[in-house]
Order: C-alpha cells, then structure tokens, then sequence
C-alpha cells in the first residue's frame, strides 16, 4: 500500500520482502538535504568507488583527480606500475596539492609537489625533500639546528586510500580496512575479467547534469518496466518479454534479449543480449550488445535534489567511426527521455505528498537498491 | 553571447558546454558558474553562454579589458559584482566562462580585484 503523507499513514524501513507493503525506501531519503550529508559517510566513505580507467594512466607519473562529495583524491601510476590513490591533500598543513586533472585529460609528474611550501612526495606518496627551512630553525630563537627533527619520509608521507580493480576499472574505498572489492563485487569481478575490457580506448566523455536525487536516477536505470512506454525507439530491437532481471549482492544485471541476432563482432560479450551491470552504490557498466565496445556510468550526487551522469564511452579506438558516434547519440537520447522521467519523478517526490511509494514484483532490483540504501543508513 | 532573447518559459542563464553541448539553465548566473566548475572538473570542458536575461549584462559594454567591465556592472550591485553575471557580459566580447575565469585569475594576482563575499568580485 503507497504511504501518503497524512496523519494516518506512517512509513517504515524497507521490508526485507519485497511482498511487503513497506518495500520502498521512504520518500524523504531522497529530498532530505541532511540525508545528502549523511551520504557522503555512510555510503560514498564506506563503500568502494570507481575512481577511473587504468588506461587513462598508462605511464609512471601519470594522474588524474577525482573528486568525490568532499573529498579529492589522486589517482596516479607509480614507478612500479602500480596505479595508487592518495587524497589530494599535503601531508605538511592540508594544502590541495595538485590541480583538477579529469581522467579524460590526465597530466604527468616525476613527483607530487605541493605548491604551498613545496613539500615533496614520490610517487609512491613517501617525502621525498622539504625546503631547508623545515630542516633548520634560523627564525625561531628558541630552537638550535640540532634540535630540528628530521621528517620521517613515510610517516610524513600522503595519506594514501584502498584501492583495488576490476579489470581496467579502478576502485577506492575510503575507510581504512574495508571489506575485499571482491567481497563487495562478488561474481561481477569474475564476469568482468572475463571479458577484454582494457583492450578499448576511451572515446568520449559526456557529462550531464540532471535535477533529480541521484537514487531516482539509480532506480530508474535499474528497471526496465519503464522502457514500453517510454523508449520506443529503443524497444523496437529489443525483446522486453524475454528479459531477466538478475540481483546479487552489491550489484544487478540487466538482461535484454535483442529481437534479432547482432553479429558477433558487434558484441565486447558473448551472449545475445545487452548486458547493463549495476555495482552498488553509484557505478554501472554498460554492454550494448550492438556495438563493439562499452559504457560506463558513474551517479554522482551534486546534492539531495541534483546529480552528475558521468557516461563514458569505449572503443577499439578512439577515435570513434561514424557509426560508432551514431551509437553515441542514440544513447544520449535514451539518457535524455530517462532524465524526463526522472526529473517528473522528483517534481512528484519533492512535493511531499508521497511518504512512502510502493514496489512492484518485477522491479527486485530497486528494492536491492533500496534495502542497500536503508542498511547503510542503519549501518 | 548570441543576442537571441530568451522565451517566455526559459530560463534568464542559458550555458553549454563547448565539447558536447551540454545545456545548463539556470535562474542565477553563479549557479552557471558551478556548473562551469563541475564539468571543467570532471571532463575538462569549458562552456560559453547562449545568453543572459539580466540588466546589468544588457547595459555592460561592448569592449572594454576585465576590469573596466567589472567597475560598469558594480553600479547595478550592493557588494561586489556575481562572477556569472562578469562571465556573460564578457561572453558579448566572444569570451567562454573559462576565458573569463582565467583573465580574473591573472588580474587578481595582480590585485587588481577583491572580493568582498564568496563569488562576487570589485574591481581597483
């Protein structure tokens, strides 16, 4: 039963059971801008988060930033091949230390330097030099040379994040011992390496801006209930019937049987199908299955009522055919008729008259959304 | 800026990106600003404006360096001049919110501006 905002109607946890009356999150955690707050700990700073592409840094010294609610990180390639994050904040007095890099026009340094007082860190986040002024004690009268303490190159060094991957796909996770990436990714690692996903290029990237929670938009792409009535053009390939909706732990599948067979080339994965991956709480891979590469989407919330889609495209090369850019659009018009119906939906949302909205059997993947929602909440 | 006016349900701030064309409507001219941020931050875009409905943008000149724009467009502010509403009235001389970010960086450092509340500027 939908819960309006009356005095008779109260709203209660997501029921574990989507038969339930109570299977949706309550509506204020979508409009509530403390929530937005809370957020930024208990689900952006508790769970892992896709910071980028490897193959955006594919030389030692190479970096990009990424900026995640209030915090930035660096994401660089080391000398030892590794790629590393560290936040992006001296470990002198605090200072932003590098400029925003985007992955999609990554910089190189030989080392990390603050412009502030000019600390300096190898790229495996150790301090490497400090001014003279901070190894003598010329202005303080109070203090002999001697007594300056030297800097411990590790203990002074970056504060460096957790980080993992997935294949090509770097993740970070801000707490200081998280549970395993495969732990919280579980069959969707396995099914991601399986596949060649570094060997595409990264093609384009689109940054839209869209006026709805940012949840809305996750559950929007979680379902496909929608999509009869609302991407024609795209249905008409598609066998809807055929479906499958498949719910893991942190992550989601959406199958989608195309009604004629694609050539072979024309997939980055075997089965007939597109493939669109959900990883909790803000990631998605996306596999069209009529185009010989992949997309990704990263959720980001501006704050309660707005957020960034992130979508990024991969090819065999770069530079992008004719046709591929066609894909591109067509794309672009399925994110634009579901920013519509999203945006609808937070106007609805935003009014207050819903409390509590109500779910239906086929849409288990936005109660997995939901009920992932509400645990870190509780958490 | 093009010299379009806006419709009647439009938005008064109007902005796309250069690269993909992404549209921002806004109904002030800071909100445009923070976009500009946003996707410069996160794709490296730089945006130009589509246009502006606001005054002080109508009567700002046509020509004219950062800071003789700044000191015409103080008149129609209390305390310190929107640096959205600098953005679009440069946009008339073909500067993107990018150019005009980077001639208040360079002029700032020369202290030929202050600002005397977050986002809002004064010229010397």
């Amino acid at each position: 039963m939908t819960r309006w905002n009356t005095s008779t109607d109260e709203v209660e946890a997501v029921s574990p059971d989507i038969t339930d009356e109570t299977n949706a999150l309550p509506a204020r955690y979508f409009t509530d801008p403390a929530v937005h707050e809370m957020e930024k700990e208990k689900i952006f700073g508790r769970y892992w988060m896709y910071a980028g592409h490897a193959n955006a840094v594919t030389e030692p010294g190479d970096y990009f930033t990424r900026t995640i609610g209030d915090k930035q990180v660096i994401v660089v390639r080391d000398h030892d091949d590794e790629v590393r994050v560290f936040f992006n904040v001296c470990a002198h007095r605090g200072s932003k230390m590098v400029e925003d890099t985007p992955m999609t026009d990554p910089g190189n340094m030989g080392r990390i330097r603050c412009p502030y007082h000019l600390w300096t860190y190898d790229l495996d986040g150790d301090l490497t030099s400090t001014p003279k002024s901070f190894e003598e004690a010329g202005l303080n009268p109070d203090l002999e040379d001697e007594d300056v303490c030297e800097f411990d190159a590790c203990d002074n060094g970056l504060k460096e994040v957790t980080s993992d991957t997935i294949g090509p796909f770097v993740f970070l996770n801000f707490q200081d011992d998280p549970m395993p990436l495969e732990e919280q990714a579980g069959q969707l690692k396995d099914d991601l390496e399986a596949l060649p996903l570094g060997e595409y290029e990264h093609a384009t990237r689109i940054v839209s801006e869209v006026e709805c929670n940012w949840k809305t938009f996750a559950g929007n792409y979680s379902e496909c209930d929608h999509c009869q009535a609302n991407h024609q053009d795209w249905i008409t390939d598609i066998e809807l019937r055929d479906s499958e909706l498949e719910v893991h732990d942190y992550h989601w599948i959406l199958h989608y049987t195309h009604a004629e067979d694609v050539e072979d080339e024309m997939r980055i994965h075997d089965e007939h199908e597109a493939q669109f991956h959900y990883f909790w709480p803000n990631f998605t891979v996306n596999m069209y299955g009529t185009a010989d590469g992949y997309g990704t989407y990263i959720i980001d919330p501006i704050d309660e009522g707005r957020f960034q889609l992130v979508a990024d495209y991969y090819f065999r090369d770069g530079e992008m055919s004719e046709e591929e850019k066609g894909f591109v659009q067509t794309s672009r018009q399925l994110q634009e008729e579901d920013f519509e119906l999203c945006e609808r939906q937070y106007a609805g949302l935003k009014s207050g008259a819903l409390a509590q909205a109500q779910l239906g059997p086929n849409e288990h993947t936005l109660h997995r959304l939901h009920r992932l929602a509400q645990e870190a909440y509780e958490a | 800026m093009s010299q379009q006016q806006p419709q009647q349900d439009e938005a008064p701030f109007v902005a796309r990106t250069l690269g993909s064309g992404t549209r921002k409507e806004a109904a002030d001219a800071n909100e445009v600003l923070a976009f500009y941020r946003r996707q410069s931050r996160t794709a490296g875009e730089d945006v130009e404006w589509t246009f502006a409905d606001h005054p002080a943008v109508t009567a700002a000149p046509d020509e004219g360096d950062l800071a003789t724009v700044v000191r015409e467009l103080d008149a129609h502010f209390e305390n310190g001049v929107p640096i959205g509403i600098i953005a679009a009235a440069l946009s008339k001389q073909g500067d993107t919110i990018g150019d005009t970010m980077d001639a208040i960086h360079d002029l700032r450092m020369t202290g030929g501006l202050w600002e005397p509340r977050d986002d809002h500027l004064r010229a010397f």
